[in-house]
């Protein structure tokens, strides 16, 4: 039957993978070291699981490696890149099975730092290190415990981007601060034709929570509740019914589930006037000839603006090994080192989170470029340390696109009986 | 010697029977081992930890909390497979059901039809065997991949083949709608069951044979009653196998509906096996376990209705 097969085949593609994995595990002794030193004598296996961010990012790791076994020559690091798409499955399937990775790149951290299986970061990473990374992104690794359990590895801010030309077309004079203003625009976009786009809302799995979180820091809101998450609150409300109101109005998108590629290719295309992007696409956008220029996200009344930020986090998993816990440490002190982080973060495209090269990079990057590394030390973050914000954020990618056909405070209440549910 | 059996013979004759009925499992035993040791690995193990987890609590991480057993809550908890709040489940179980009944029902008459089309003989029948089993050559995987982009709104060809031929006014995002993506799904599984049941259903004819057909002919009946009443009930058995693993294979099938679904959450498009996995991603293994079993238990009773209805096993005289 053809179903056996197909599963004798992965079966053997599987097992063949894992000889040819042990098989590169093994490497010969190095020469003798003339100092009785520890990094020569260290001998052990580290395990590293990291997110595919760019083509070069196996490459961009594997510079750290080949760094690192200079001085640590006994020690294998068996690096797993996965891509972005099912990275949470990837990394609950090492959890359950027992394999914990002992460096994880990802972009949550409270379950692990909640169920006691990391290191608290002031263990392995030196205090060196530590002092290195910008305080106010270092701030968001930190657990609701008030430990220290991820370190951040990379940031990104989103800031909305906007078509310079379709605005000029358009005679939309100045971004738009307050929301009339936002719609106003939006609405003057879509009167182009040639199916331009005002507003691109991506409330897909991938991105529907920082959607929507832009959207609540606008009215005034936050999710944060004393110790808890709350989803159902009046400002929550305010901001999904404009968000309603935009997707009713045919400002945005067609598909409110869109992902933020989907939004990216509009606006790469030219057929989108706003969205609120990171520097990546930015990036991209540029190369493809859109006339790009940033501005901060609108908010209900004006003011300054909201800017939110993203950061990835390295964590240590404890695996009860000394020796693995000392070349652990011994690998992320070099990997956050300028000669080694320089290289890792431009490979993923994304920005810097050391201050040497936050400073650096303002120097040297164009004025867009220079734009997001300004708006790092004024971004808000998600509550990306309390446990019950995995949940929250399921819940959102799950639900939050309904509010195009549905009633805002209906979407809520069940985004918040979700949440309720499992607390 | 009498020819009258003493006791102490039967005895003795079933003494032999039983020592040689023990001799033969032992000897059999070195050919059984690697294949009891398959079925206990990846059937029977595999199944008892799902039972054993469904009674446990895990976060979405896949991290176990607390050491006791939590009863019946991941199957009817407040967090429950069946009771989470969001969860269209009456919607879901419906869907199930639909997906199986009709992806394996249209499959099986097309394949009677297909099967007896390529029974025939004519030129190039060799060629067009080859290119009703090329579906079942690709990988599903791929095959939906296909459909999924092919069907995308900006830029896929199904769309723009439909719109330039004056069928659709505009292209639609066909599986961004919970409803439409089940629908060009349950076509895909129709697509990549065929060759499968086809195959099977044409072993069938070919067992049939030409004496009993021609008998009918001679006795006058013509050709739709001699189909009805000579090939089909000979046909019985290949049918049933193909219906068979037909109903098993769709009910499991995840590659097709997971790729073409393009919906986050929990929309009105998920059959149970595929709420199973985005359990596992919200809520953990414990959930997604408890839908497991409910799913096993759901398939073990579509087979025995199935069992029951058709009855596959009764001979045919």
């Amino acid at each position: 039957m053809h179903v056996n097969k197909r599963v004798l085949k992965f079966g053997a593609v599987a097992l063949a993978g894992a000889f040819a994995l042990s098989a590169c595990g093994g490497s010969e002794p190095a020469a003798t070291n003339s100092e009785p030193a520890d990094p020569g004598s260290l001998e052990t296996t580290i395990k590293i699981l990291a997110p595919s961010y760019s083509d070069s990012s196996q490459a961009d790791w594997q510079a750290i490696i080949d760094k690192f076994n200079e001085t640590y020559p006994d020690v294998d690091v068996e690096l797993q890149i996965e891509g972005w798409d099912g990275f949470t499955d990837k990394v609950s399937a090492r959890i359950q099975a027992g394999d914990y990775p002992d460096i994880l790149n990802d972009n949550a951290f409270a379950a692990s730092a909640d169920a006691g299986i990391l290191y608290p970061m002031d263990e392995v990473l030196s205090a060196d290190t530590l002092a290195a990374i910008e305080p106010s992104l270092l701030a968001n690794g930190v657990g609701t415990d008030g430990t220290q359990w991820a370190a951040p590895d990379i940031a990104s801010a989103r800031m909305m981007a906007y078509n310079v030309d379709l605005f000029e077309a358009a005679g939309i004079a100045e971004p738009p601060k307050t929301w009339a203003e936002l719609e106003t625009a939006a609405e003057k976009l879509v009167a182009l034709g040639d199916d331009v786009r005002g507003y691109g809302m991506p409330l897909g799995r991938e991105e529907a929570q920082v959607e929507s979180s832009l959207w609540l820091w606008g009215a005034g809101g936050d999710w944060a509740d004393g110790e808890g998450l709350k989803a159902d609150t009046p400002e929550a409300t305010e901001a999904f019914a404009q968000m309603k109101k935009m997707y009713e109005a045919g400002y945005t998108q067609a598909n409110l589930e869109d992902n933020r590629v989907d939004i990216a290719d509009l606006f790469q295309a030219g057929k989108l006037g706003m969205m609120m992007a990171h520097s990546a696409i930015v990036a991209d956008a540029e190369a493809k000839g859109v006339n790009v220029a940033l501005a901060p996200i609108p908010a209900k009344d004006g003011g300054d603006g909201v800017a939110l930020g993203v950061t990835d986090f390295i964590v240590a998993f404890d695996n009860g090994d000394a020796d693995r816990k000392a070349a652990t440490s011994a690998f992320l002190d070099l990997m956050y080192s300028d000669e080694m982080y320089e290289g890792w973060y431009k490979g993923t495209g994304l920005l810097p989170v050391t201050t040497s090269m936050i400073d650096k990079g303002k120097a040297e990057s164009d004025e867009n470029g220079a734009a997001f590394l300004e708006a790092l030390s004024i971004v808000k973050f998600l509550p990306v340390g309390n446990p019950a914000w995995d949940v929250l954020q399921t819940a959102l990618q799950g639900s939050a696109y309904k509010v195009g056909s549905g009633d805002p405070a209906e979407v809520l209440a069940e985004i918040q009986a979700q949440v309720d549910a499992q607390s | 010697m009498s020819l009258t059996a003493t006791p102490s013979m039967v005895r003795d004759s079933t003494r032999r029977r039983k020592r040689s009925g023990t001799h033969a499992v032992l000897t059999a035993l070195p050919w059984l081992v690697p294949t009891l040791v398959l079925i206990l690995g990846v059937v029977l193990y595999p199944a008892a930890l799902m039972i054993y987890t469904s009674f446990f609590k895990y976060n979405n991480r896949g991290i176990q909390r607390g050491d006791a057993p939590v009863g019946l809550d991941n199957y009817i908890g407040t967090a429950g497979a069946l009771t989470f709040p969001g969860v269209p489940v009456g919607r879901i179980l419906l869907n199930t059901v639909l997906w199986v009944a009709v992806v394996v029902l249209i499959t099986v008459v097309l394949s009677l039809a297909l099967a007896q089309f390529l029974n025939l003989e004519f030129r190039g029948r060799k060629a067009l065997r080859l290119f009703v089993i090329l579906p079942w050559a690709c990988s599903v995987v791929m095959t939906a991949t296909v459909f999924r982009y092919g069907l995308q709104e900006n830029v896929g060809l199904f769309n723009r083949l439909l719109v330039d031929t004056g069928i659709l006014q505009r292209a639609q995002a066909w599986t961004k709608d919970p409803t439409s993506a089940f629908w060009v799904a349950v076509f895909v599984a129709i697509y990549v069951s065929l060759p499968f049941t086809t195959y099977t259903i044409l072993a069938g004819l070919q067992a049939v044979p030409d004496d009993v057909r021609e008998a009918a002919h001679v006795d006058g009946a013509d050709g739709l009653r001699r189909y009805w009443f000579i090939v089909l009930p000979l046909l019985r058995p290949a049918i049933a196998v193909a219906a068979l693993i037909n109903i098993i294979n769709v009910f499991n099938s995840l590659p097709i509906l997971r790729l073409l679904q393009e919906t986050p959450g929990y929309h009105t498009g998920h059959i149970t096996t595929t709420l199973m996995f985005e359990y596992q991603r919200a809520l953990g293994p414990g959930v997604s376990s408890a839908l497991s079993v409910l799913n096993f238990i759901f398939c073990l009773v579509i087979i025995a209705i199935y069992l029951a209805i058709v009855q596959p096993t009764k001979e045919v005289a």
